[in-house]
């Protein structure tokens, strides 16, 4: 008993070491979460392929990073979670990098910035009342609650369907405070209840409309002005755990190097159809 | 008539089917789900004896065992098992000064989630059971000179059986729906399998209509055969259980 109570002692005593970074790591290898359900970042055919604008890229990022790439299927919800459990070593799954997240990880500088902006039916009163397709920069203060009064003018009286923990339901939090939301577990869903008529408009990010466009066959349509910056933060970007420069500087050189010669410009065109690459 | 075409080619088994996954998905939700089921008897029977018991000790703790685990959400502790696990053996293996992926197995986590969960309610089945064979019976038994094991193996194991069977076939229900939460754990089981092809066709009525149906059949054959379990275990009582 008392060796077992000295072992014990042993193990409290140094878990405080554990918290300390890792030594400098020689990466070789690499596993990376995707959710596999957010087209057209990532999904998964009935083989199993990973396939999207994320693959694509991650096939080169690793090729140029020198790393044997591995990827794995991990729900949204515990994405996060099981990169601190050290489930994998990063996260490629359309993350947004926020000030929120970069509390408990890191982040690779951001290979891809869509605007985040409303979807609606064809035949909703709503595609003319949210106004022009404009380009609002949040960094803009003065434009940006303008913008957001009109749209929170149109939107009275409805219900706006946002994604649970993004970067767009805290926009609606703090811009939209008078719109009535419901909050979605999924993309599907919204686009579901869309159709059905539970909520009136989604306010999502551009390149993850995609997918409902392509999927409703011109009955859902963008609407309204395109917001950037400020509380959207610089784009999507690997997510990896806290104290790992080597990981970091490897996958931050392949990236730029993919923006500087194109290679994501041409990939964000094959499937966003439109050009997302990030610029500082 | 054409949807239905359409249906059937995307839930089939062609080169633009779901049929393959889908399939594989379900013996994944079977696999896991039988595991569990297994895991929790054993704890079941565990904490059927400590509750049993007469030590203090083991009593009270098989009393916070099947509280606690009846009265958290299981989500919960999937969660706990499977990130809060891995992340407290990481720490530990990290201070004994070793580096890099402390992963528990996925599959191991559900089962042994589900399983602990399932545990609980099959303690209080098993309790059931043995409370429910007549006291006469057990000191006839111990009248008639027989060993602990011989009466256990004669008299209280084909009764308890009998008596547990139809509450038994209740967790195995709750274990069969428990198994959707394990797609948390990454486990390409029937709910993340559907899940995955929403997303990728968006096909969302098809797909988890399907699912639906998966899960019915798994349900409708293991109900058919726990009756047959059961008609077995109450031969010679009177048939008052019918396959």
């Amino acid at each position: 008993m008392s060796k077992l109570a000295s072992l014990a002692i042993a193990v409290v005593a140094v878990l405080p070491l554990a918290a300390a970074p890792a030594l400098g790591k020689d990466w070789t290898t690499l596993k990376i979460a995707t959710e596999g359900a957010y087209p057209p970042f990532n999904s998964v055919t009935p083989d199993g392929k990973v396939v999207g604008f994320e693959p694509e890229l991650l096939d080169i990022v690793c090729e140029r990073a020198k790393l044997k790439c591995e990827t794995v299927i991990q729900e949204w919800k515990g994405i996060i979670p099981g990169l601190l459990a050290g489930k994998y070593d990063a996260i490629m799954s359309g993350m947004s990098v926020t000030p929120k997240r970069l509390e408990v990880i890191d982040f690779s500088i951001p290979y891809t910035n869509s605007p985040s902006t409303y979807a609606v039916l064809k035949s909703s009163p709503l595609l003319k009342a949210l106004g022009e397709d404009k380009r609002v920069m949040l960094t803009d203060d003065a434009a940006a609650k303008a913008s957001a009064a009109a749209d929170s003018k149109a939107l009275a009286g409805k219900v706006l369907a946002i994604q649970t923990a993004t970067i767009q339901a805290d926009f609606a939090k703090t811009y939209l405070p008078e719109v009535k939301t419901r909050v979605y577990e999924t993309t599907q869903e919204e686009d579901l209840d869309l159709k059905a008529g539970r909520v009136d408009a989604i306010f999502a990010s551009a390149s993850s409309l995609v997918a409902t466009l392509e999927q409703s066959k011109g009955e859902i349509v963008l609407a309204g002005p395109k917001y950037y910056g400020g509380l959207f933060g610089l784009g999507s970007a690997f997510g990896i755990q806290k104290g790992q420069p080597e990981l970091k500087a490897k996958l931050d050189a392949a990236i730029k190097s993919c923006i500087d010669d194109g290679t994501i410009k041409k990939l964000a065109e094959k499937w966003f159809h439109v050009d997302t690459t990030p610029r500082q | 008539m054409e949807d239905l075409v359409a249906y059937f080619t995307l839930i089939g088994f062609g080169p633009a089917g779901w049929g393959v996954p889908l399939a594989r998905a379900a013996s994944m939700t079977v696999a896991v789900s039988l595991s569990a089921f297994g895991v929790g008897i054993v704890f079941g029977m565990v904490g059927c004896w400590a509750k049993l018991s007469r030590s203090v000790v083991a009593h009270g703790a098989a009393t916070v065992y099947t509280t606690v685990l009846r009265g958290v959400p299981d989500l919960l502790v999937i969660y706990l098992l499977y990130f809060g696990g891995s992340q407290a053996i990481g720490a530990i293996a990290r201070a004994f000064g070793h580096q890099g992926f402390f992963g528990l197995n996925g599959f191991v986590v559900g089962m042994m989630a589900v399983g602990i969960i399932s545990g609980a309610y099959q303690t209080e089945v098993l309790r059931g059971a043995y409370l429910a064979i007549p006291r006469g019976e057990l000191e006839a038994a111990r009248v008639a000179g027989m060993g602990r094991l011989l009466m256990l193996r004669r008299i209280i194991a084909p009764q308890i059986l009998r008596f547990a069977l139809p509450g038994m076939g209740n967790v195995w229900q709750l274990v069969l729906k428990e198994s959707a939460l394990i797609s948390v754990v990454g486990l390409i089981e029937i709910m993340n399998q559907t899940r995955l092809a929403v997303g990728r066709t968006g096909a969302a009525f098809s797909f988890y209509i399907t699912g639906a149906i998966l899960f019915l059949l798994i349900t409708t054959f293991s109900g058919a055969a726990f009756r047959r379990a059961e008609a077995w275990a109450m031969r010679g009582m009177g048939g008052r259980v019918r396959a």
